[in-house]
């Protein structure tokens, strides 16, 4: 049984623990076929650079499903996602490596939920992603 | 300040229904799709007695993919050079470009494979801003999420940013 983090023992500044994506061509092209998804950023690099983009643009909702997948990975399946927010502001492209962290910022033992701060860093460390998160985790 | 970038008839839609009311059956196989291509397989999504364990009434779906289920296919007729579909909803802006801004999500009660959503998609808010590159104009979508039950299950905001 994989220890997930309980009400009683949370602390503001624990930290989720790392996490790490790179979507090639194939991973893009399945998440348009599964989001039913046609916009042409996403497949055709032709089409991409001449709307001047680096490369294949990786999908925001992608990076927004990731996001809760990073969160709900730490929190476990009893934990509960009440909120998520996030901000894009730039694009990930094709084969990027790209860098999930994130902790806690408060707790509410009122009401047995945690307030998360994360982000989604490029290897060059630059923010794609800033986002927060509410969680209601395990009491014990 | 320089001149508005919304023209009347756009600001006075605030408030408008954009898209909707659709009603989708919550598939499990698009749901495991959906997820397969994110990479989560957390077993909430894929095993029955994972997600009752869990405390859910049978398999719960990835979060966001409630929106991706509510999608309506249209004929590739309908595909415009950018791929994406004419949208007789959009609203028109003197802008060059729109852009995926970010999303606010509050999730209210579990969504699971079989649930009857209905998805209604409202233009919540516009406005222009000025900005370090100049004005942009602030467009918030809000789709409301209900179910079989008449319970409202999540509700999105989708922001863009045009300009």
């Amino acid at each position: 049984m994989t220890n997930y983090p309980k009400m009683a023992t949370i602390k503001v500044g624990d930290e989720l623990p790392a996490m790490h994506k790179r979507a090639e061509e194939a991973e893009l092209f399945l998440y348009s076929a599964a989001s039913f998804n046609p916009h042409r950023i996403h497949y055709d690099r032709a089409y991409a650079t001449y709307e001047g983009h680096e490369d294949i643009v990786v999908h925001g909702p992608l990076q927004g499903s990731w996001l809760t997948q990073f969160i709900t990975d730490w929190a476990g399946p009893n934990a509960r996602l009440l909120s998520v927010q996030w901000q894009n502001r730039a694009s990930a492209f094709v084969a990027e490596e790209l860098y999930f962290s994130g902790s806690v910022i408060s707790v509410d033992q009122v009401n047995g939920s945690v307030e998360l701060e994360i982000y989604e860093r490029k290897e060059d460390g630059s923010v794609l992603m800033p986002a927060k998160a509410t969680v209601k985790l395990e009491q014990s | 300040m320089s001149s508005s970038l919304i023209p009347p008839e756009s600001l006075a839609r605030v408030g408008e229904i954009l898209a909707g009311p659709v009603t989708v059956r919550i598939d499990r196989r698009e749901s495991q799709r959906y997820a397969y291509a994110v990479g989560d397989l957390n077993p909430i999504y894929f095993d029955d007695a994972s997600a009752k364990a869990a405390g859910y009434r049978t398999l719960t779906i990835p979060p966001l993919f409630i929106t991706h289920a509510l999608v309506t296919p249209e004929p590739a007729s309908k595909l415009r050079t950018d791929g994406l579909y004419e949208d007789s909803t959009s609203v028109a802006l003197e802008v060059a470009r729109m852009m995926f801004g970010g999303e606010e999500w509050d999730f209210l009660e579990p969504v699971c494979v079989g649930d009857e959503i209905t998805g209604t998609t409202r233009l919540l808010d516009l406005d222009q801003k000025e900005g370090k590159k100049g004005p942009f104009v602030r467009l918030v979508r809000e789709t409301t999420f209900t179910n079989q039950d008449g319970q409202v299950v999540a509700r999105s905001r989708q922001i863009g940013i045009a300009r």
